[in-house]
């Protein structure tokens, strides 16, 4: 068990003379600047879209590529020149690896045994790991008669089986089918409240970090965007990528312009009759016609009940999803939607005025896409 | 627009039954959604219409002519397929012109460019028209294949899982679209699907098909509230519906269900007890949804205790599974919901939103109210 701390690294590709092809940009970081801890026992989500930078950080992490620039420590020992074996390390990827003419127990045993470990000794972390993972019962086959999600059972049981100091997961779950994943999410959670070993998962699937993770670090083009706890991406995303990223249904994220009527602040939109109340809080953060991304949940959104001094619009959409509504209003050529559990009933047409929720409203910088934060909360 | 009949139509692939004495009757401009698992014969049945295979037994009506043995050119219908099948050498345009270029189908040019300027600004592709499939994202080339086959007016629009190959991100959007701009289909369409939102969302009726049957015919409503088996019921919502099993008990005169290894009897409503009085149903299986289940971590006195087998955060809501004594309960919770795994957590939850299944078949017995919750339309219509 250990702290593993990120300091200012960088990794930069160096294409050989060979290379068959050239990358558009060659001088650019695949990590740049990339800083962050985990703390002892803590399950951290590295999560962004494909070519983020978030598989190259794991395999910095596991010694499997070079470090350009920068410091990775584990607990106290800098780990940069350590091999990948020296680093206490335990890997599972995507592809399971299994040895298929070993059985499952072999499969487990295989590291240990080339450490010379007594069979007894394997025995005993076999049989601990072997329920946690729920392969109790696979331990006689072989991989080729094992289903997918069991062969990422016994992967990711052979990389806790030597209790390593940090276990590194990259998108162990890709590969398999809505209900197995389900489940082994149940298996892999619990299997670190068993053994709280600091674990950090790779994924591009945003529900996948949330739901495992203690903390999320959300990559882009290389660069962290931001870092925390799932409810705090979710409540208070940094910037328009996170708010975007982040959620489904997605957040809408509309460019409007800001308009001052009778003392009161409202977001207009182009190419739309569409008029929303700001929500007061913004109210010292904004000027008459400053430009802006609005940025709200569409379970955010809901259906005005007293008249506000917003405009009416039809409703473009209607859906009664079962579990909940989806209802889309047109704001020139993008949908406004909003979702609620509640049992509601609109027709197509039918005109609506709309409310946004002041404390779920995010505006961001169209220029820079930051978020834009009223003077009280910056203070 | 046409009504398309299928009467007890097989269709055998060697020895694999896809398709097993099917009947289907397909109303005139109605959108009928084919839903089920894969391999259920989905996209079979939409062939077998198309006329690109052939059914061993049975009769193919379109407008009440049999047209089995119709080659599917002379049959007028059009059909979308889940890979696109773009010419890649051809423009936006010439693609979505093709279908009106063809030999039986050809019209002039001025009308072609009418009709594709129609589709196209109703797909919002109407500034691409002069890109090549390759210079188009995903989402782009769905549209365009929605576009090449919406641009005619055919007895039958055929559409096979027309959105399976987009992110869930794109796919939600394009489901809106594709909603939004049905009332302007003006023929009747089949729509094959295995996602239960676009069926829920897009049909004026859903056919759930299973290994080569019709396991339900309804109204989603229906089939989200007063689902015809176990099977049906599990298809809809997210997460699963909780079904597990309980038993029949008279306490004064008063019907209710012991579940859960509990020893409180819950009540039931008395249109419930009749059912089940008249049925002599002594087990049964209780199916009840993650929303309609409450919880608390305080000690309730009546409530059924267990333990968080885990709990996931998903964004607008919280997933907590409760394992009560071995059987795992989903439950949805406010987002902001944390809970220890392994912690004690109490859970109440209400027959009346409940779904009782025969424990020997697992078809549908009763559930409370049930006429009213999948007709809701009118009520609702009212109050909002």
């Amino acid at each position: 068990m250990a702290q593993l701390k990120l300091e200012r690294v960088y990794k930069r590709y160096v294409n050989s003379d060979k290379s068959f092809f050239k990358k558009a940009k060659q001088n650019d970081y695949a990590v740049e600047n990339l800083s962050f801890t985990c703390y002892d026992g803590e399950f951290v989500g590295i999560l962004g879209p494909s070519g983020c930078g978030k598989t190259t950080t794991l395999r910095m992490i596991a010694g499997l590529e070079e470090i350009t620039g920068g410091d990775i420590y584990i607990g106290e020992t800098r780990i940069n020149n350590l091999l990948p074996k020296d680093r206490n390390i335990g890997l599972a990827f995507e592809d399971y690896a299994l040895y298929p003419p070993l059985t499952v127990y072999e499969n487990l045993a295989f590291n240990m045994r080339a450490k010379n470990r007594s069979d007894s000794e394997i025995k005993r972390a076999i049989d601990y790991v072997a329920p946690l993972l729920k392969v109790e019962e696979l331990l006689r086959m072989k991989p080729p008669a094992l289903s997918g999600g069991q062969k990422q059972r016994v992967n990711i049981a052979r990389a806790i089986v030597r209790r390593p100091g940090l276990l590194l997961l990259d998108e162990p779950l890709s590969h398999l089918d809505g209900k197995m994943r389900q489940q082994l999410r149940h298996e892999i959670k619990r299997m670190h409240h068993e053994i709280k070993c600091t674990t950090i998962i790779v994924t591009h699937d945003q529900m996948e970090a949330m739901s495992l993770s203690d903390r999320i670090v959300i990559m882009k083009d290389g660069n962290l965007q931001q870092m925390g706890e799932p409810i705090e991406v979710y409540d208070n995303p940094a910037n328009e990528f996170v708010a975007g990223f982040i959620g489904e249904p997605p957040m809408n994220l509309l460019s409007s312009v800001i308009s001052r009527a009778d003392g009161a602040f409202l977001f207009t939109f182009p190419e739309s009759e569409l008029r929303v109340e700001v929500p007061k809080r913004y109210y010292d953060a904004l000027s008459d016609g400053q430009r802006v991304t609005l940025g709200v949940r569409p379970v955010d959104v809901v259906v005005a009940k007293t008249p506000t001094k917003g405009s009416s619009v039809p409703i473009a959409i209607y859906e009664n999803l079962g579990d909940e509504r989806r209802v889309s209003v047109r704001v020139g050529d993008s949908l406004l939607n909003m979702t609620t559990s509640e049992d509601v009933w609109y027709e197509r047409g039918e005109m609506v005025q709309l409310e946004f929720k002041a404390e779920k409203t995010h505006l961001f910088d169209p220029e820079t896409g930051n978020r834009i934060v009223s003077r009280k909360e910056g203070s | 627009m046409a009504r398309i009949t299928l009467e007890n139509i097989t269709k055998k692939y060697k020895d694999k039954t896809a398709l097993d004495n099917l009947s289907l009757d397909v109303l005139d401009n109605e959108f009928f959604v084919l839903f089920g698992p894969a391999g259920a014969g989905k996209t079979t049945l939409l062939k077998t219409i198309a006329g690109i295979e052939f059914p061993q037994e049975g009769l193919v009506r379109i407008d009440g002519a049999i047209v089995n043995l119709i080659e599917p050119m002379y049959r007028n219908v059009s059909m979308v397929f889940e890979n696109y099948a773009l010419y890649p050498h051809k423009n936006v345009y010439d693609n979505i012109a093709s279908p009106m270029r063809s030999k039986l189908y050809r019209k002039d040019e001025a009308y072609i460019k009418e009709q594709v300027l129609r589709v196209t600004k109703m797909m919002r592709i109407d500034e691409l028209l002069d890109r090549k499939p390759s210079q188009l994202s995903n989402g782009q080339r769905q549209r365009v294949a929605l576009g090449r086959c919406l641009v005619r007016t055919p007895n039958v629009f055929l559409m096979d899982e027309p959105l399976a190959h987009l992110d869930a991100k794109l796919r939600h959007f394009m489901r809106g679209e594709l909603k939004e701009m049905q009332s302007a289909f003006n023929s009747t369409t089949i729509y094959v699907t295995h996602d239960y939102m676009e069926a829920m969302s897009l049909a004026d009726r859903i056919a759930i098909l299973n290994s080569g049957h019709i396991e339900q015919l309804g109204t989603s409503l229906e089939m989200y509230y007063t689902p015809r088996n176990e099977f049906v019921a599990r298809l809809f919502g997210e997460p699963e519906i909780n079904i597990f099993s309980g038993e029949v008990e008279e306490a004064s005169g008063q019907l209710g269900i012991t579940a859960l290894g509990q020893e409180t009897i819950m009540p039931v409503e008395p249109d419930v007890a009749a059912v089940l009085r008249s049925g002599n149903h002594k087990r049964v299986h209780i199916g009840i949804r993650g929303a309609d289940i409450t919880f608390s971590f305080a000690e309730k006195l009546g409530w059924i205790r267990g333990s968080v087998y885990t709990n996931e955060p998903i964004g607008n809501k919280v997933i907590m599974v409760v394992d009560v004594k071995g059987t795992h309960i989903y439950l949805v919770a406010p987002n902001d919901t944390k809970a220890e795994i392994d912690k004690p957590v109490y859970i109440s939850m209400n027959m009346k939103d409940a779904i009782l299944f025969s424990a020997e078949s697992a078809e549908y017995i009763i559930r409370h109210d049930a006429r009213n919750v999948s007709r809701r339309r009118g009520a609702n219509k009212a109050v909002g």
